[in-house]
């Protein structure tokens, strides 16, 4: 499903991203975690297409389709998913609209019709009804005056309406209270399926606990320095990253 | 021909009352001539070089034509409107409200009709002196609209006021006016909607003089959408009285629909606040394209006090097109706690766009809150990507960012009917199908 290989990546010249290495086969759930500024949002950005984002070197196939040749609407129409860490807000245009010209841009793309508004509303109702949203944020311009939370929640419905193959989360946990971490991981597995992949970056444990990834990958200065299962998390939830900076050194 | 000839010629159909002030009117026109780029408030807008030197101002062809038909054709039904061929008007084309307090009809017939009306209100509030186009205008006009509205009436429905021009002649430079005219307490929604229905370049002077009783609500929305290939002047003036409100809001899209495109638009927009706790609201919105020239001057003459006013002009600027806008707030030694702000902003969507904004405020009293700001710019980057993000293609990503942009002058627009109007001309120009 996705692959990637030898991966560098540099910001205004800065060199972010370092011979990264990852596989994901279809259905998995990878988790990343790392400390801050070690490359996780480039990285997730980096798939979606960032456009002042420089790939020096590298890899990344998509379903059998190089990644790094498409623009980042293709990207999306293919089936990549961002959710962002930060969603940007767009006063003047409302959710609903927006995931209009969305889903009916990738039915294009796939050779279908567009959607007629009764489809369309019944797709909503559906989707907004699996990760909880009330309608009435649809109808309000895009994340605009949005608590941290409610946004985080619109990216899962639009992730939900869009259906991608590759959902990637960048942090999407952080800011959400109890109830909504469990709602908005509930949507996620109700979503999970043998071909939908997910790479989960997060800095607790506790969102693992809902949405239970197949790996778990740390990364540290722009590449991952260690993988393992769901309880490699919970070892860095009790023990913090300092072993593992102290593993890369000797290594 | 000479203008004072082309006077001579028609001045037997105007009426005798207006005729001296006609002459005083071509008389200034003749002093001020076509103003050049030497003349501070056409400095960016080279009227001079664009407009046809051996200009005819008489109205020689009204006919009514396929393009004439079909748009009005697309019209609903029963929307109240007046129809106007070249400035002379069509009542079998328009359908003329009948309202008790209320007087709709077109100039000619309010001359002979409503003779105590119009000598009091017609070339009132225009300066002469100063105006080029209006003094021509004035000088030459040969019909319009005039509607009265009497105390405290209020009519619900829009009235449209269609302007299509029909020229085959190139030098044709058509003079088109208006007088409305609220008494206390009255209230009205007008939309003055001008079309290019030839298929050559059409040059037009349109003149509206607008008085706003006390407690008097008008709302007025200035359509400039058909106007793709047009020299277009206009000119309007408003006085408003005590807590009387004035809304104004200039839509202009220089959409290239035809062959050549040749279009310079320029609004002269004026409000005189002279009595305690008036108000204006102006708003703007306009899409350049390809060479065309879109100015916006706007003046609003704070002259009592507790008065507010508030002025928003967008403008979405591609190829080479070019905005002008220019926002004057006066505020008169009297005007006390007057409360004005302005903001004009462009999004220019080419390297080759531009725009040249200029406020101006001048105030004469101490305890007043005048603001304003001018921005410039591009679209946001992260905002493109978020959309492109989930697949939308940049190019439907402008659209979207340029709707969320414009909507905000839109949503401005008082009258529901005209502003879900706009929401849809606003969709249809930008392509979007939500
Ligand atoms: N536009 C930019 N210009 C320069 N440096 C940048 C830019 N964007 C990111 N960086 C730098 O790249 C590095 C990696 O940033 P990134 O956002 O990928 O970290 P992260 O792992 O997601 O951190 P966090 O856990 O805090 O979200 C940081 O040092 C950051 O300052
Ligand atoms: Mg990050």
């Amino acid at each position: 499903m996705l692959s990637i290989k030898n991966l560098n990546v540099a910001i205004s010249g800065k060199e972010i991203l370092k011979d990264f290495n990852l596989e994901i086969k279809p259905g998995e759930v990878h988790a990343i975690m790392g400390p801050n500024g070690t490359g996780k949002s480039t990285l997730a950005a980096t798939l979606a297409g960032k456009e002042d984002y420089e790939v020096l070197s590298g890899e990344v196939i998509f379903n059998d389709k190089n990644l790094l040749e498409m623009e980042a609407d293709e990207r999306a129409r293919e089936g990549v998913f961002l959710a962002f860490q930060y969603p940007v807000e767009i006063p003047g245009v409302s959710t609903t609209n927006f995931m209009k010209a969305a889903v009916n841009a990738k039915r294009k793309h796939n050779g279908l019709e567009p959607l007629d508004a009764k489809d369309f509303l019944k797709l909503m109702n559906e989707k907004s009804a699996l990760v909880e949203i009330k309608r009435e944020f649809l109808s309000r311009s895009i994340n605009e005056g949005f608590s941290g939370g409610e946004k985080k929640r619109n990216e899962i419905f639009q992730m939900a309406m869009l259906e991608p193959s590759l959902c990637v989360l960048d942090e999407t946990d952080s800011g959400l209270d109890i109830d909504a971490l469990r709602i908005v991981a509930n949507g996620v597995n109700k979503l999970r399926d043998a071909n939908r992949s997910f790479l989960v970056i997060t800095h607790y444990q506790r969102l693992l606990n809902y949405i239970v990834p197949d790996y778990v990958h740390v990364m540290f200065g722009g590449r991952i320095v260690k993988s393992g299962g769901k309880e490699l998390a919970l070892k860095l939830e009790a023990e913090g990253y300092d072993w593992v900076k102290e593993e890369v050194m000797i290594g | 021909m000479e203008l004072q000839k082309q006077f001579e010629a028609i001045q037997s159909n105007f009426d005798a009352e207006s005729l001296p002030l006609r002459k005083n009117a071509l008389e200034a026109f003749e002093k001020l001539g076509i103003p050049s780029t030497k003349h501070e408030e056409w400095k960016y807008t080279n009227i001079k070089a664009k407009l046809k030197p051996d200009f005819t101002v008489a109205t020689t062809n009204s006919q009514v034509n396929a393009a004439v038909k079909n748009y009005i054709a697309s019209l609903p039904p029963y929307a109240f409107r007046l129809i106007f061929l070249n400035g002379i008007f069509h009542s079998e084309l328009s359908i003329v409200p009948d309202i008790k307090g209320v007087t709709v009809c077109n100039l000619q017939e309010a001359f002979e009709h409503h003779t105590a009306l119009t000598e009091k209100h017609f070339g009132k509030l225009v300066n002469l002196s100063d105006e080029h186009f209006a003094a021509l205008n004035t000088a030459f006009v040969a019909d319009g609209a005039f509607i009265h509205v009497q105390k405290n009436v209020v009519v619900n429905e829009p009235i449209y006021i269609q302007y299509f021009f029909t020229a085959t002649d190139v030098n044709a430079f058509a003079q088109t006016r208006n007088l409305v005219i609220l008494e206390d307490g009255a209230s009205l929604q007008i939309a003055e909607d001008f079309r290019n229905a030839s298929n050559i370049s059409v040059q037009y002077n349109h003149v509206a003089e607008m008085y706003v009783g006390s407690n008097a609500q008008l709302d007025v929305v200035k359509l400039q959408m058909e106007v793709s290939n047009a020299i277009g002047v206009h000119t309007l003036e408003s006085k408003v009285e005590r807590n009387g409100r004035f809304s104004v809001a200039t839509i202009t899209f220089s959409s290239p629909n035809t062959g050549t495109h040749n279009v310079l638009i320029r609004n002269n927009v004026t409000s005189r606040l002279v009595g305690e706790g008036a108000h204006a609201d102006f708003a703007g919105l306009y899409f350049g394209k390809e060479n065309a020239l879109i100015d916006n001057h706007i003046l609003v003459d704070h002259v009592a006090p507790n008065c507010t006013s508030n002025q928003l002009y967008k403008g979405v600027l591609n190829q080479e097109s070019t905005g002008v806008f220019n926002g004057k707030i006066f505020v008169k030694p009297d005007a006390q706690k007057t409360n004005a702000f302005q903001s004009s902003k462009a999004l220019l969507l080419s390297k080759e766009a531009s725009i040249n904004s200029k406020p101006q405020l001048e105030i004469f009293a101490d305890d007043v809150k005048c603001s304003h700001g001018a921005a410039i710019g591009q679209l946001d980057e992260n905002s493109l990507f978020y959309l492109m993000a989930r697949g939308v293609s940049k190019q439907e990503a402008t659209q979207i960012l340029t709707y969320a942009f414009a909507h905000e002058v839109v949503d401005h627009v008082h009258s529901k009917p005209i502003r879900q109007f706009l929401c849809d001309k606003l969709k249809d120009e930008l392509q979007l199908n939500f």
